[in-house]
């Protein structure tokens, strides 16, 4: 390869990068893997178009720096009475910039008597990572919290 | 194949009384593989694996179900609480893209 070829393909591949943010928006398209979902995908498929409230009742625990994106630990909790007239019926973890924002999804009954979720995720970057929770009654609560990411997880 | 995968599932307390809600965690030895990373010495991509769903089955009733994603760890834990109700047994059950089922339970004896 030729140095002026080579600045020709750095080059383009720069203006797709600069368009790439705008559109990201917009589309999957960016996404690879075999389950690529989006974000903003993602809440309306748990939803079904609902915008979710933002609570103080869900608890996010997360740490502001991981250093290693492969082992970040997330801790979710809900206050909730957990009877079986009122309670948590779904909590979601989205990871805002992951090719697939969906992490888990988990259905809890009233047999649980508390409604917490822990587990260990991975990240591929700097990102807002959410807890979208789902009560008995169909409203949705939403709590978000960034982390920065020093060496990401995926890839 | 199955079979050999190592788990674990943790209560915490380990001594509880009847009604009490405790601390359940399963863990479990799998890879999580994404299907987006390359082998670094064959520079061949590692086909995706990664656990599906898991239950969590309390004499004979689901507690808990859930549907994961590839973006979880590996050697990933998951942890919720549990109310005892009275002696049985908890099994948990996962399933992973490939097929792969795998079962572990745990006897479980309140005291008191």
């Amino acid at each position: 390869m030729q140095r002026r070829d080579f600045f020709k393909k750095v080059g383009a591949v720069a203006a797709v990068g600069a368009v790439m943010p705008v559109m990201s928006f917009a589309d999957d398209a960016k996404l690879v893997g075999p389950n690529a979902m989006s974000y903003k995908t993602a809440v309306d498929a748990i939803t079904g178009g609902k915008t979710p409230k933002a609570s103080k009742k869900i608890k996010l625990k997360l740490p502001e720096i991981a250093e290693n994106g492969a082992v970040v630990p997330v801790t979710v909790e809900v206050d909730s009475p957990m009877t079986d007239a009122d309670y948590v019926k779904a909590i979601h973890i989205l990871a805002g910039k992951n090719s697939n924002a969906r992490c888990v999804d988990v259905n809890l009954t009233p047999a649980n008597g508390k409604a917490m979720f822990a587990t260990r995720i991975k990240l591929g970057g700097t990102q807002e990572v959410s807890a979208l929770v789902e009560l008995s009654n169909g409203d949705f609560l939403i709590a978000s919290q960034s982390v920065k990411v020093t060496i990401g997880g995926c890839g | 194949m199955a079979d050999k995968r190592k788990s674990l599932i943790k209560l915490k307390p380990k001594k509880f009384k009847d009604g009490e809600v405790v601390k359940v965690s399963f863990m479990v030895m799998h890879p999580m593989d994404t299907g987006m990373r390359k082998d670094k010495k064959t520079k061949k991509i590692i086909p995706a694996k990664y656990i599906n769903s898991v239950k969590f089955n309390y004499n004979g009733k689901d507690i808990t179900t859930m549907n994961v994603w590839e973006s979880l760890s590996v050697n990933p834990v998951f942890t919720t609480y549990m109310k005892i109700n009275g002696k049985g047994k908890l099994t948990v059950t996962y399933t992973d893209n490939t097929g792969e089922v795998h079962e572990k339970s745990k006897k479980i004896k309140p005291k008191g």
